[in-house]
């Protein structure tokens, strides 16, 4: 059996029990360092491949983390995210371990919440002021906001906010006045709880994996 | 002769280069091709597209994209634009 390890993200220092497996059906457990958990699983390669089997699988363990134990904060890795064995994980978590505690505290009591529009056919709206409604709606009830691309012409809105545990009724009710303001026009497309993937900068050089 | 033929033929030969590397890009653009991939899974998601048409549209992108990384690798440094 490989010793690589997917890590899919850091938790306070605490052992899991999951309902579901990682990638390739391999049990979830978890390497410790000092007062911090990665969440790995075993794999038998260093890249695997990004298909959707595999990317949904990522992000189910990381919402079921984020729904465990009451609550849970989670600072995800990126999709693909292999190390050679525990000692090089565990080296990347002292090396990273101010970081990771940094995020740790910010993210504490965070869910991530992603909004997206798209154009239905024959739309026809003034694009940045819907834009600007909702974005200003928005504000008021979360913490911080991403921008992400818009990858198609059909697509003006997509951004993720960072909200309080506490704040997401009041969120989803702004959801629910736009999707009732909007949503003849357009598709309102809003998911999540995720883990905060848009509010989490670490670097992990090539050398420590 | 040699100068001469040179200086006569470079112009040429770099906008020849310049056409390819466009070619190279537009045909080849991975960019544009993971955009297609993120909107066709979109698309599906919103129920515009159905499984079946999600799957056959995202098998061909996800084998242009390859071939394009491919394309994109073996011409790096062989195609230059002149500038």
């Amino acid at each position: 059996m490989s010793s690589n390890l997917y890590t899919y993200g850091v938790i306070e220092q605490d052992s899991v029990a999951l309902d579901r497996p990682g990638i390739n059906d391999a049990p979830i457990t978890t390497v410790d360092y000092r007062s911090l958990s990665a969440v790995v699983s075993e794999i038998d390669n260093q890249a695997p491949e990004q298909t959707d089997e595999n990317a949904t699988a990522h992000d189910e363990v990381l919402r079921e983390l984020l729904g465990s134990d009451g609550g849970r904060t989670v600072v995800p890795m990126q999709f693909g995210m292999v190390f050679n064995n525990a000692r090089t994980l565990k080296n990347v978590l002292r090396n990273g371990r101010v970081a990771f505690r940094r995020s740790l505290n910010d993210l504490d009591g965070m869910v991530e919440l992603g909004l997206k529009l798209v154009t239905k056919d024959d739309t026809d709206l003034d694009r940045p002021a819907v834009v600007e409604d909702v974005a200003t709606r928005l504000r008021e009830v979360a913490d911080t906001e991403a921008a992400n691309e818009l990858y198609s012409d059909r697509l003006l809105f997509n951004r993720a906010y960072l909200v309080a545990r506490d704040d997401q009724p009041a969120f989803d009710a702004q959801i629910a006045e736009i999707r009732e303001q909007y949503g003849e026009a357009l598709h309102v497309q809003y998911n999540g709880p995720w883990a905060p993937y848009n509010f989490v900068d670490i670097e992990i050089s090539a050398e420590g994996r | 002769m040699l100068l001469l033929d040179d200086l006569l033929v470079r112009p040429f030969v770099s906008i020849l280069e310049a056409i390819h590397s466009m070619a190279i890009s537009e045909r080849y653009d991975t960019t544009e091709l993971k955009n297609r991939i993120k909107e066709n899974r979109l698309l599906y998601e919103l129920g515009e597209r159905s499984r079946s048409e999600y799957e056959q549209r995202n098998s061909r992108l996800r084998t242009q994209l390859e071939i394009a990384r491919e394309a994109r690798e073996q011409t790096r440094g062989k195609v230059e634009v002149m500038r």
